[in-house]
């Protein structure tokens, strides 16, 4: 199972990466998802750009409320601590459960995040803590709420002459609250159903996603809103709301196995946060 | 709870029969000095990749290959001295069909072989074979096991007429007595799924042409490497005495290395026409393509029992997904046979029909992955046992007890001719029961869980045929009868030991135990002692590591030869000495008489260098070639109890397995740790049969697993701690009373887990009763149960019908 | 391309197709064949190396993405005082069976109790998650484990 042949380059500097990239080329990170996908020819690049050893990807700065983490960094760095942690443990507790620790070491949040593939942690977990994604080309720099970023399976708004730089996330505050549910069939695959929620009402973040579910997560408008009331929430109704919800964002039938388990990931992650209030 | 055996003295215990003694192969695998074959360099190698078909079922109209790499690329037509592999076993019926190395005019599974390239490195032979275009005019595919035995199936021969390899029907006993006397009939559909084996490393062969010995020297992850010379070099065309195999360390087997594989057939074959080094790494996606395939059983039960749940009858009908080939030398057959023969498992069944279908299908051919059939068998008898008892009201643990064998009647002859030598069959349950502490499973039970998980207990037993001999492969149809085992025994001049062994140690850690058979019979320190396997030039003939029958087979093998080299090395020690023979003390490598004694070396050198002062008339060299075969050949039975506690979530049908108990017995154990290993290895591949692993197909007969990405094994996380209660009863039919016990583990676990399911959900109503027990399935069952879907049991009391 | 890094210590160089993986270097340019290939899609941990001390899946990890650092295989660990320990405790335990899965497995051990995460039996497991064997079933590689920490604890 060898891949197929390529041109491998590294780039030196963030501007080299974006002089370089184009339609068959495909920039390499960590490469977990990426080499592979090369290795069973199920992708083939002529080109592959690593942009794994680009210091300004791979740090974390604040910027007023919020924080910017660099697409480099390593889920291993987050599960770590290594780098400050804005969410009050939630990036580390995503962070810790994806996949196994030797791939978390070469694995990157920015490779998560422009591999979108709907199953994995960074996709869902982001979209629910409001992040933004930071995305530099030669003409410049742009920013999009992650949803706008998030287009559908193996689909990003990155061109091809752009690269994701890294996210934007708030510092939560002490009132944050958060639970993250993920169903596996077994330890460290790919999930079949997350169910993300992040409840700050000092920085207005009341966000309900559910991710595996479709080509990319959703946000459930209905629960998230009902979360942003505050207060106790009659199981009935929860029940309800999200019944509501996963049926519109994922056009599932009631009665499938799927809907169920996405009803029933999403349901126990508000009872998790109410708990906790 | 465990019986001490009590072969030999503490020091014999030590490091002879019995003793806990650490590993040999330890050294070099935690070092990574392992050799395995993809670890063999040789200058000028060429590495091969296959083009394989991408269709199920077809015709292969054209194979275009680019010009530029005419040289590197070989299809059938480059090989006309090659014949097909033909694997028909001598079973009445049983319909004749070849199975070409590559594909000749037809395609039967997605994934069959129909060209190699080759080239440096196999990188460069996958870019080559990727450019090869194979031209098939698709065929509707053969996919479902019981629709492809209707009329109307499309055809994969058309000269069978249909697509049963065999089908055979074996009454026993008066079934319609049974009928008519039944107080609970059961009705019931069981469904095994498809998998594979998976050892962690794939198959590999190596094929050097040796100008200076005029052979060809294959090294190969083989489980029988003198079988698979015989077969490979019938198909070839070339003399046995210039074909050696080597198995050098391997992997893992558990069966998926027994077969004689087209893929390496061919490897060899082209060796011989290039007169180069020619080799190939099956990468994992091919082999969840190619590589045996396993276990996929469906099965149709009616059981008749009596208002306590004693067994009265059992009628089922039988069938097996056997793929598109026959593999050589264990054909589908076996699995079948196999399956019919263990339903009735350890019980006393006084009346028995097995109708059987062996069935050709476009998927990979199936092989005999640990256990072989009695998963499927166990699965179906335990889980039916289970629905007698619940439909009679008692613990299904107390009626398993009550209808098993008991120990007084042994030896007993089974329904199916199975002879039971020894054992306490029941004891095994109880003892199960109480090392899952049942009780305190009950109790929980009753509690509830905070978290709304269900609890529930389950049960399986069962018995394993092992070490059985000549009659029993000879009603199984096999070409090859390995009812015996070899072993030579030669004491080097300087004192110290070879053994070379004609079985494949591939994880079993049989360097060590055999070494241990040595000590006990000459007290030779194992230190002092070399195991060559897995090499046809240095071991005489023998059969190989299959069919848990290594330890008996082999390590009986080892103690004749030993006993052997012992007399003669006490013939020569009592003429140095001047006394008699019987007077002699082999103890610590010496041999002590009345008056002095004489150390191993002196013997060796004696034997060897100084023949002056041999025994009048006695030949120089320590060197014993023996066979050996148990003194029955029906086999031995190992048999255990297994119990599972598991958690099931009934919205996200999600099984949790919260403990695992086995009670299990095999005789003599000559290692306790190896022993262990074994069983726990095997417990959890069961669980990957269990909760996990399958491959399913579509109805073009694509398979839907091909990596590990969809192919799930059990990890750590999945393994439950696992406790072990042992019996010893040894057997009188073998050295030191030892059973085989190698697959046992894998054979329980889904029935024990299936069981445990149903009792979690019995408050719903709910069964399992296929596998894996998939979140989808479990939850399924629920739904199903909700909906008011009944399955068959019928309760006659007093006259009343209950559906 | 021409690639530069330390294997095991010692100075490696060579020549070599861009698309060739870090487990094939070493297995076929290095000669060391201890790193194992079992599934080479990332799933089994066989091929588990570190680079610059940290553990990898060499099968999906491009040899040219290596260049200029160090990379230690089964092999490199010969002199090191806790995988001593690891290897007794495997043995002593009976933590493997077959030896394929081992190269890789001791290797995440030693990393999972340097980072003092195999406090627990389930602590373990979930460490280990990510290490297929399919000979022991796991547990004897459990103990094992637990039996290292406790004496790597010992010895200070």
């Amino acid at each position: 199972m060898k891949a197929a042949p390529f041109s491998y380059r590294r780039a030196a500097t963030l501007d080299e990466a974006l002089a370089a990239g184009g339609e068959s080329s495909r920039f390499l990170a960590g490469g977990q998802s990426l080499v592979p996908m090369m290795n069973l020819r199920l992708t083939l690049a002529d080109t592959m750009i690593d942009i794994s050893g680009l210091a300004e990807l791979r740090r974390s700065a604040g910027e007023g409320d919020r924080v910017f983490i660099g697409a480099g960094v390593t889920h291993a760095m987050i599960e770590d601590g290594r780098i400050e942690d804005p969410s009050r443990g939630y990036l580390r507790h995503v962070a810790g459960g994806i996949a196994f620790r030797s791939v978390r070491n070469r694995g990157t949040l920015g490779g998560s995040l422009a591999h979108a593939d709907p199953a994995a942690d960074w996709p869902t977990a982001l979209l629910a803590l409001g992040a933004e994604a930071v995305i530099r080309s030669a003409g410049g720099e742009r920013r999009l709420p992650l949803a706008r970023f998030q287009l559908g399976l193996m689909e990003t708004a990155l061109r091809p002459d752009e690269i994701l730089v890294g996210v934007t996330v708030p510092a939560l505050s002490d009132l944050a609250r958060w639970s993250y549910q993920k169903f596996c069939r077994k330890s460290g695959e790919f999930a079949h159903s997350i169910a993300a929620v992040v409840r700050d009402p000092v920085r207005e973040l009341a966000e309900v996603v559910l991710g595996a579910a479709g080509d990319k997560p959703c946000r459930l408008g209905r629960v998230s809103a009902l979360l942003a009331e505050g207060g106790r929430v009659d199981p009935q109704q929860l029940g309800q709301v999200v019944d509501e919800d996963v049926r519109d964002t994922t056009g599932l039938a009631a009665s499938s196995y799927e809907f169920h388990l996405h009803r029933t990931m999403v349901v126990r992650a508000c009872a998790r946060l109410q708990e906790q209030t | 709870m465990t019986d001490k055996d009590t072969s030999g003295s503490s020091a014999a215990a030590a490091k002879g029969v019995g003793a806990r003694l650490r590993r040999r192969e330890d050294w070099r695998h935690l070092r990574g000095r392992g050799q395995f074959v993809g670890d063999i360099r040789v200058p000028g190698m060429l590495e091969v990749a296959f083009v394989r078909s991408a269709s199920a079922h077809g015709i292969v109209r054209d194979i275009v290959i680019p010009d530029e790499y005419r040289d590197q690329v070989f299809t059938a037509r480059d090989f006309p001295g090659v014949k097909p592999i033909v694997a028909v076993p001598k079973i009445d019926g049983f319909k004749y069909s070849e199975h070409p190395a590559l594909a000749t005019d037809r395609v039967r599974f997605a994934g069959e072989p129909v060209a190699m390239a080759i080239a440096p490195t196999r990188a460069m032979a996958e870019d080559i074979a990727d450019s090869v275009f194979v031209d098939i005019e698709e065929l509707p595919a053969v996919v479902d096991t019981v629709a492809a035995t209707l009329p109307g199936a499309p055809l994969i021969r058309e000269e069978w007429g249909d697509n049963v390899y065999v089908a055979r029907d074996a009454e026993f006993g008066d079934l319609a007595a049974a009928r008519r006397e039944a107080a609970v009939v059961i009705e019931r559909e069981y469904r095994m799924n498809r998998q594979s084996a998976v050892p962690l490393e794939g198959r590999a062969i190596l094929a050097v042409w040796d100008d200076r010995l005029d052979e060809l020297c294959v090294y190969t992850g083989s489980q029988s490497p003198h079988q698979t010379r015989v077969g490979m070099a019938q198909v070839l065309g070339i003399e046995e005495r210039r074909l050696r195999l080597i198995s050098p360390d391997m992997g893992g087997g558990f069966g998926a290395k027994r077969v004689l594989y087209p893929e390496e057939l061919m490897v060899a074959a082209l060796a011989l026409k290039l007169k180069r080094p020619v080799r190939w790494l099956d990468d994992k996606r091919e082999h969840l393509l190619s590589a045996i395939h396993c276990r996929e059983h469906h099965h149709k039960v009616k059981a008749y029992a009596d208002a306590r749940g004693r067994i009265l009858g059992l009628d089922v009908e039988v069938y097996v997904d056997a793929g598109a080939y026959s593999h050589w030398p264990n054909s589908p057959f076996m699995e079948t046979g196999m399956v019919a023969k263990n339903i009735p498992g350890p019980y006393d069944v006084p009346s028995y029909r097995c109708r059987s279908y062996t069935v050709a299908t476009n998927k990979s051919p199936i092989g005999a992955y640990r256990g072989v059939a009695r998963p499927a068998a166990c699965f179906t008898i335990e889980r039916t046992i289970d629905e007698i008892a619940h439909a009679v009201g008692r613990e299904p643990w107390e009626v398993r007890v009550e209808n098993m064998v008991p120990e007084h009647a042994m030896p007993y002859r089974s329904i199916t001719n199975l002879i039971f030598d020894t054992g306490n069959y029941g004891e095994s349950v109880r003892r199960a029961a109480g090392l899952i502490e049942l009780a305190g499973v009950r109790a929980r039970q009753k509690q509830g869980e905070a978290d709304g998980r269900l609890i529930g207990v389950g049960f399986a037993a069962f018995t394993e045929q092992t070490a059985h001999g000549c009659g029993e492969w000879v009603s199984r149809g096999t070409p090859v009868i390995p009812g015996y085992e070899s072993a030579t025994a030669r004491m080097m001049p300087d004192g110290s030991l070879m053994l070379m062994v004609g079985i494949v140690s591939h994880g079993q850690g049989l360097e060590t135990a055999l070494s241990q058979i040595a000590h006990q019979e000459l007290s030779i320190d194992p230190a002092h002692v070399s195991v060559r396997h897995g090499d046809t030039q240095v071991s005489p003939f023998g059969m190989g590591t299959f069919a848990s029958r290594s330890m008996v087979m082999s390590g009986g093998a080892v103690a004749r030869a030993c006993r052997l080299l012992r007399a003669k090395m006490a013939a020569i020690a009592a003429y140095a000495l001047k006394c008699e023979a019987e007077a002699l003390r082999f103890e610590d490598e010496r041999v002590h008489g009345p008056e002095g004694s004489m150390g191993f070396d002196e013997i060796g050198r004696i034997a060897h260098l100084r023949q002056e002062a041999l025994p009048p008339g006695m030949e120089p060299l320590l060197d014993v070639t023996t066979t050996y075969e148990p003194q029955v050949d029906t086999g031995v039975f190992t048999y255990a109890t297994h119990a599972a506690v598991v958690a099931v979530d009934p919205d996200t049908g999600k099984v949790d397995l919260l403990d695992y108990a086995c009670v299990e017995d095999c005789g003599t154990v000559v290692n306790p740790m190896i022993v262990d290993g074994q069983i726990i290895g095997g417990i959890v591949q069961g669980i990957g049969t269990a909760l996990y692993e399958e491959i399913p197909y579509d109805e073009n007969g694509q398979p839907l697993a091909t990596t590990l990405g969809d192919y799930l094994m059990p990890g750590a996380p999945e393994a439950p701690p696992i406790k072990i209660g042992h019996m010893v009863t040894p057997t009188p039919h073998t050295e030191y009373g030892m059973k085989g016990m190698g697959e046992g583990g894998a054979i329980p676990p889904p029935a024990a887990i299936a069981n445990a399911v149903r009792d979690a959900l019995r408050g719903l109503g709910a069964e399992l009763n296929e596998t894996p027990m998939t979140p989808q399935r479990v939850r399924a069952a629920i739904v199903a149960a909700a909906e008011g879907v009944s399955r068959t049991t019928r309760v006659h009391r007093e006259g009343e019908v209950l559906q | 391309m021409k690639l530069a890094l330390t294997v095991n210590g010692a100075p490696v160089a060579g020549e070599i197709e861009d698309r060739m993986t870090l487990a094939d270097f070493v297995r076929d340019h290095c000669g060391l064949t201890g790193t194992h290939l079992g599934c080479e899609h990332g799933v089994c941990g066989a091929c588990s190396v570190l680079v610059d001390g940290e553990p990898v899946r060499a099968c999906i990890t491009l040899a040219a993405a290596v260049d200029g650092r160090a990379v230690t295989t089964i092999e490199g660990f010969e002199d090191d005082a806790a995988m001593a320990v690891i290897r007794e405790c495997f043995s002593e335990a009976h933590g493997l069976q077959c030896g394929f899965c081992t190269p890789g497995m001791v290797i995440m051990v030693r990393d999972a109790l340097a980072r003092g995460c195999c406090g627990s039996e389930h602590q373990i497991r979930d460490q280990l998650a990510g290490n297929l064997c399919r000979c022991t079933g796991y547990a004897g590689i459990v103990k094992a484990t637990e039996m290292a920490r406790d004496r790597l604890a010992k010895a200070g």
